[in-house]
């Protein structure tokens, strides 16, 4: 039988071929994908951005998890849809026009899928018609915009202005992050949130779509 | 005193007669070509375009008169090819997508594609796919990752030491050439050889290579810190193997027309945390990086410049104990960097070159009065007792107001007068 307890360690400690093997031994013993991602995969994606929060785990790890995660997730996808699994809402995720620094943006969107999200990631360098375009298309709840450049991250504000035009700000609440942006920026903005890193991502994440 | 006498005054961590200044020296201390036209106008300096003097990330030349007009003590010497692996020797004149005409080096094309990017070459062969762009509306380049599946039951050391090599003699004519000429101008000579950084991810997806092998994406080198391990000792070991000996060779040929060297600028840290625990770093990097530094301690009077991005407080104990002699950019808005911590805890081991002025939030945003009282309290604080040489945290970006600039620059000169 697929032991789930090491599908978790797994993922916490970043082995990936592990984290496949026992996934896809669950998927034979039909196991339930909602069980799976909620029980064991998300709590791995928790622990290891505790981890990080707490300094005892780095970038590299975080990575090394995230990978394993979406190795294990990529083979419960296909069954989530017949098993009627629900995402916890669904979130459009790019670095903004510019900008092409995406492992931060990245293990946002790793965390983000892990803890049971729908994640539509765009990419860097995201104009925001290509931002507006996948919120109409993927009926997003959450828009999460990243910066790493003092020079870029005025950007942010255009994706609002453009959410405003398009008349789907009301639609959608916009998250930001990255290194020089900031609470403050955030408010000044009129961004709904900011995040300091992946894990606070998530908390922010699941407090805007309930509220 | 001279320039040069009173940056060796402050790296003995004794007082100079003022705090000296650098901007320019290096790829990590310098203004954004964009920056540099706007102070060359402000400063009614001869009008021509800027020359690029490192292109990944557009930084412009200053140039003697605006050397003399900000009271610069450092200059640089950097080597015969770019990033790309250009000849930086030939230049010829481009327009920027931003409008502005410089000058850069001839493999290199501005032109931007229909989208509105610009993609520079490997050796600038443009048969091979390119190694960098500059997305529209950025202002300097980024890699393009060219990984190719990392198989690692044939992966080999030598597959990321491609870009590593013996110094050749006309690269090594070109380094006497270059610092006898910035030796001659008094200041400090601040020298950038090349080959010594180890696993600095600027350098990681190898710009430079038409081709490159081994773990070249930055997601997967950063994976293999923890999970290559043996894979990353052999790589840093022989790469420091061949930085010793082109040193020997450079030492012997240059001796001390060179002043400080620029061998490292590993990022050890993020915004608000560390790429890995200072056990890591003991591990992984100090043998290599003490190394290099006791071999340049033992055999030469250079000085060695570290640079390291973020929060690195953990970490720093660990560059200290390696021999790094100098900190770069000591980004103090990152967690805990605070100054006064920073002097008192590590200020007689360390120089802080940086740190003068915040470039996240002061320097672009900021009055120019915000500016002013931050740089003085920055001067006071890290000037102490030497130690420190005034530098912004990293790069003048473009689109920093040039009111800020300047303000930056008068609080400067009204130190000079203290």
């Amino acid at each position: 039988m697929a032991d789930l307890q090491e599908l978790y360690k797994a993922i916490v400690e970043g082995n990936l071929n592990v984290a496949k093997s026992i996934t896809q031994e669950a998927m034979e013993e039909q196991i339930e994908p909602q069980v799976i991602i909620n029980e064991h995969m998300s709590k791995a994606m928790q622990e290891i951005g505790k981890r990080f929060e707490e300094g005892k785990a780095f970038v590299p790890e975080l990575l090394m998890s995230a990978r394993a995660m979406k190795g294990a997730l990529d083979i419960v996808k296909p069954h989530m849809a017949q098993s009627g699994t629900t995402s916890l809402g669904t979130v459009v995720i790019g670095t903004v026009k510019g900008d092409l620094h995406d492992i931060g943006k990245n293990l946002v969107a790793s965390m983000l899928e892990g803890c049971g999200f729908k994640v539509v990631n765009l990419g860097s360098d995201i104009s925001s018609d290509k931002f507006v375009a996948a919120v109409k298309e993927h009926h997003a709840q959450i828009v999460c915009l990243s910066a790493l450049l003092t020079t870029t991250m005025h950007y942010m504000q255009k994706v609002i202005q453009a959410l405003e035009e398009e008349g789907i700000r009301q639609q959608v609440k916009v998250m930001i992050g990255g290194a020089p942006v900031s609470e403050a920026f955030a408010h000044q903005i009129g961004a709904d949130g900011y995040s300091e890193n992946a894990n606070a991502a998530v908390t922010l994440a699941r407090t805007l779509v309930s509220a | 005193m001279t320039s040069r006498e009173r940056v060796k005054t402050a790296l003995n961590h004794q007082s100079p007669d003022r705090i000296p200044i650098d901007f320019g020296s290096t790829s990590v201390t310098g203004i954004h070509c964009k920056v540099v036209e706007s102070l060359r106008d402000y400063y009614g300096l001869e009008k021509h375009p800027v020359r690029i003097i490192e292109p990944f990330q557009m930084l412009g030349e200053v140039e003697a008169d605006l050397q003399e007009a900000l009271g610069i003590d450092c200059v640089s010497v950097f080597g015969p090819r770019n990033m790309f692996d250009i000849d930086e020797s030939q230049l010829h004149q481009q327009r920027t997508p931003w409008g502005q005409e410089v000058m850069i080096a001839s493999g290199i094309d501005l032109t931007p594609d229909k989208e509105g990017d610009v993609y520079i070459y490997a050796k600038g062969d443009r048969t091979f796919p390119p190694s960098a762009v500059m997305p529209s509306n950025c202002y300097f380049i980024d890699a393009v990752e060219r990984q190719h599946f990392v198989d690692d039951d044939q992966l080999k050391a030598e597959d990321n030491l491609e870009e590593y090599g013996s110094l050749s003699d006309e690269d090594l004519q070109h380094f006497v050439q270059a610092s006898q000429k910035a030796a001659g101008t008094g200041k400090a000579v601040i020298a950038s050889f090349g080959g010594t950084a180890l696993g600095d991810v600027a350098f990681i997806p190898g710009m430079g290579l038409k081709d490159p092998k081994g773990v070249r994406n930055v997601s997967e080198w950063y994976m293999s810190t923890v999970m290559r391990k043996e894979f990353v000792h052999e790589l840093f070991d022989k790469q420091t193997e061949i930085a010793i000996q082109n040193y020997s060779r450079l030492w012997q040929a240059i001796g001390n027309n060179v002043d400080v060297v620029f061998t490292c600028g590993t990022d050890f840290g993020t915004q608000n945390s560390q790429f890995c625990s200072l056990d890591t770093y003991r591990e992984l990097w100090l043998p290599y990086h003490k190394r290099l530094n006791d071999w340049i301690h033992q055999h030469t009077t250079w000085k060695v410049f570290k640079h390291t991005c973020g929060a690195v407080v953990p970490i720093i104990p660990g560059l200290i104990e390696a021999g790094f002699d100098i900190l770069n950019p000591v980004q103090i808005n990152a967690k805990d960097m605070d100054s006064t911590f920073l002097k008192k805890e590590f200020g007689k081991d360390l120089t802080f070159w940086g740190g003068g002025i915040d470039t996240q939030r002061i320097l672009p945003d900021g009055t120019p009065e915000e500016i002013r009282s931050h740089v003085l309290k920055q001067c006071e604080i890290l000037g102490r007792d030497g130690g420190f040489i005034f530098n912004a945290v990293h790069n003048i970006q473009a689109n920093v107001p040039i009111e800020n600039v300047v303000a930056l620059m008068n609080t400067l000169n009204e130190l000079k007068t203290l």
